[in-house]
């Protein structure tokens, strides 16, 4: 190992003043978006901006979690979604055969899920660039295959059937439209502030530096294999988040939840909305399923639609969405002071 | 330079949140506005690598609303389909099925979905309650497993168990006539692979005891090259071969086992060969391959079987699929039950729908049933035959007998601990 083992992230000091009032700044943010979000179905009856929403919320905490790694670490994983589908078949899985309160298969589930992501990570933040996208890809596949040959336990490529319960806890009835609305709403709100504060800490910028030059990040005394496995555990457990989430609005799981398909979205919705900006994978999200929505409800050849979508953004744009929007942005305003 | 318009979200994306915003808003509006009509929606696969599930299943399901909504409709409303693509993957399956009932207004769902995609469909009619006939998945715990009843959802399909009880026992005689002790078998590798074949070779030592099975291949779901198993097979010297392959996996697999001469060494057993996508796409048909009927327009021997089969082909300018009668049945059973209800409300349409029976080209005995304990269908005509390179292709079919298939498969429940 050549990584200097002395000293961590914590010796950093801080990168920006008026941090707290950023922490605050952000805590406020939250809670407005969760006011506006959660008084949606009070203003609208329509369910289908509801289930929208919810399937958003799933995505949303997937893809940004993906950009923790891709976008502030640059660690490129082909294979995220397996922790998506973990935390759908895990949770599943425990609500179907222990029958336990939500809160606790929940909690449960994000353990299952960090053990097996440090496991996982381990081995695979060793690797480089490639190696460590198919690394991870063949992860992906290694759990795909075990949910269809263990068919006895995971009910194999037909999924786990017959419902997931969803018993009644602290008042909160997650087989109630709106009640499963909120939970979600308030689950993304708050993976992404929790999220946004690991990228805003001294340990995001951090692995900023690894990105950038792990080698000098190393020769600093940061242990570079240490901090790629914390954010790769952390990113595991928010896209285990998004796949309960998941979980509970199809009430069921299904292999293709653990499938590279899913793992490829992650990387186009990242494409579409931007690995710069902290919430550039949420624009991405919204915008794949607007997408994937509106064009299917016209069309069957919506490959085609969406492949030449990723094409205006790789070939025209050249970055995603909401980094184009942010360096234009950034543009203007120079040329603004410039005057 | 200073410009009082701010950055924000770009026209294009504008415009596209306009655009679906309006659209979610206008949609119960104009469902409201034509409820004269009554709306049926359908999730199916209708892109990618089974994209035939899905057109046929399409054809099969419009072939059949034609003839209802020119006699009149359905207690005197005119049937609309809505039907979308949910690209095989579950999630989108359950989406699209909820935006149909909540947004587009359907007040039924035809489910064309296969496998994992008819399970989350399921659950989408358990949440919500609505009317759903499930007309293209065959796994047999659909509906055979009580933890999946529930009082609003039927499966007009064929299933699993009762191929494998028939062709279990037509093997047998077979085997028994020409001495044929050992077996292989050759399947595709995920849960109807697996259960399928599991089922198929307990039925033929069932009936035919002293029969061995002496090599297992397990190719991977939509492999492209079969060499491998093909001289594994070759190698292994059985008497005859077991396969559920299907679609484009048995005629790759019938082509390259081909090369090898394969067919006159061995007698195969292929339940899937039956069906017009696989017959008419492999390029040099053997002779004497033993299947079991998916659809074939000479079994069941009636003029209303064929005159049907004849009808659709000159229509879609192709041979209906085993998808396509199941959807037009579907379709049969839904105006059937809605005559005789007299009304198109969902719970009277699910209860009228119970035990149901109705005159059918597909049935057995000119009838098919909706069974009334687990809502499943049974009586449609179920048989095995060989074939011949150029049309009829299948010109005889042995038909199974009912009678012993539901006494085998309420022993199979029991086994399996349904009942």
């Amino acid at each position: 190992m050549t990584e200097l083992e002395a000293g961590g992230a914590e010796r950093l000091a801080p990168v920006r003043n008026g941090t707290a009032l950023h922490r605050y700044r952000d805590v406020l943010i939250a809670l407005i978006a969760f006011a506006v979000l959660a008084s949606l179905p009070l203003l609208t009856g329509s369910k289908a901006l509801l289930d929208f929403v919810i399937r958003c919320s799933a995505y949303g905490l997937f893809a940004t979690s993906l950009n923790l790694l891709v976008g502030y670490t640059g660690l490129t994983s082909f294979g995220h979604g397996m922790f998506f589908g973990l935390g759908a078949y895990s949770y599943g899985l425990i609500m179907q055969k222990l029958g336990v309160p939500i809160p606790v298969a929940f909690v449960a589930t994000l353990v299952i899920t960090a053990a097996v992501a440090a496991v996982i990570g381990a081995i695979c933040v060793r690797l480089k660039e490639i190696y460590f996208a198919f690394v991870t890809l063949a992860f992906q596949m290694l759990i795909h295959s075990t949910i269809l040959s263990w068919a006895s336990f995971t009910g194999g490529d037909q999924g786990l059937r017959g419902g997931i319960p969803r018993p009644v806890f602290l008042g909160i009835d997650l087989a109630n439209h709106v009640h499963l609305y909120v939970a979600s709403c308030a689950l993304l709100i708050l993976g992404l502030l929790a999220m946004h504060q690991i990228a805003q800490s001294p340990f995001g910028y951090t692995l900023r530096m690894i990105r950038d030059n792990a080698a000098r990040a190393s020769f600093l005394g940061i242990d570079v294999w240490r901090a790629k496995l914390t954010v790769f555990v952390l990113a595991a457990l928010f896209a285990a988040m998004g796949g309960m989430v998941m979980a509970l609005f199809v009430s069921g799981a299904y292999p293709e939840f653990a499938y590279w398909t899913i793992s490829g979205e992650g990387i186009f919705i990242n494409m579409l909305g931007g690995v710069s900006t902290f919430l550039g994978p949420m624009v991405g999200t919204v915008l794949l399923l607007l997408l994937n929505d509106t064009v299917t409800r016209f069309t069957e050849y919506h490959g085609i639609v969406l492949g030449i979508v990723i094409l205006f953004f790789a070939l025209g744009l050249r970055k995603g969405l909401l980094d184009f929007v942010a360096e234009w942005y950034a543009h203007r305003r120079d040329a603004g002071e410039g005057r | 330079m200073t410009r009082t318009r701010m950055p924000g979200i770009s026209r294009r994306s504008t415009l596209a949140l306009m655009g679906a915003g309006a659209m979610t808003v206008a949609a119960p509006w104009v469902a409201r506005a034509q409820a004269k009509t009554i709306k049926i929606g359908m999730p199916t696969i209708l892109s990618g690598r089974v994209a035939q599930l899905g057109t046929s299943s399409r054809n099969g399901v419009m072939f059949e609303v034609e003839k209802v909504n020119a006699a009149g409709g359905l207690a005197g409303r005119q049937i609309e389909m809505v039907i979308r693509d949910s690209k095989g993957q579950p999630q989108e399956a359950a989406r699209i099925a909820r935006e149909l009932v909540n947004t587009d207004g359907c007040e039924w769902l035809i489910d064309g979905e296969a496998s994992s995609g008819s399970f989350a469909v399921h659950e989408v009619a358990r949440d919500l309650g609505v009317l759903c006939v499930h007309t293209c998945s065959e796994a047999s715990s659909l509906t055979a497993d009580p933890k999946q009843h529930i009082p609003n959802a039927f499966r007009c399909v064929r299933q699993g168990i009762h191929d494998s009880i028939v062709g279990g026992s037509y093997a047998a005689s077979i085997a028994k006539a020409k001495g044929l002790k050992k077996w292989a078998t050759c399947s595709p590798d995920y849960a109807y692979g697996r259960d399928t074949t599991g089922e198929f070779t307990l039925y033929l030592k069932r009936f035919a005891p002293d029969v061995e099975i002496i090599s297992e291949s397990w190719p991977k779901l939509f492999q492209p090259d079969y060499t491998e198993v093909v001289t594994k097979i070759l190698q292994a010297k059985p008497q005859a071969l077991y396969s559920c392959l299907w679609g484009g996996d048995l005629t790759s697999y019938i082509d390259q086992a081909n090369i090898y001469a394969m067919f006159g060494q061995m007698e195969v057993f292929a339940v899937n060969m039956a069906d017009y996508t696989a017959l008419t796409v492999v390029k040099n048909l053997p002779k004497g391959i033993h299947s079991g009927n998916r659809y074939i327009k000479t079994f069941p021997t009636t003029p209303e079987n064929a005159a049907w089969g004849d009808a659709y082909k000159a229509k879609y300018n192709e041979y209906p699929t085993n998808w396509s009668w199941q959807n037009a049945t579907a379709v049969m059973f839904l105006a059937e039950a809605a005559k005789k209800a007299n009304s198109t409300d969902g719970k009277k349409i699910a209860e009228a729908l119970t035990g149901l029976t109705i005159k059918s080209p597909f049935g057995a005995d000119g009838t098919v049933t909706m069974r009334g304990d687990d809502h499943t269908l049974v009586g449609y005509a179920i048989g095995w035959g060989t074939t011949i390179p150029q049309e009829p292709y299948v010109p005889e079919v042995k038909a199974g007998d009912w009678k012993t298939i539901f006494e085998l498969e309420a022993e199979w429940k029991k086994s399996k601990g349904y009942t």
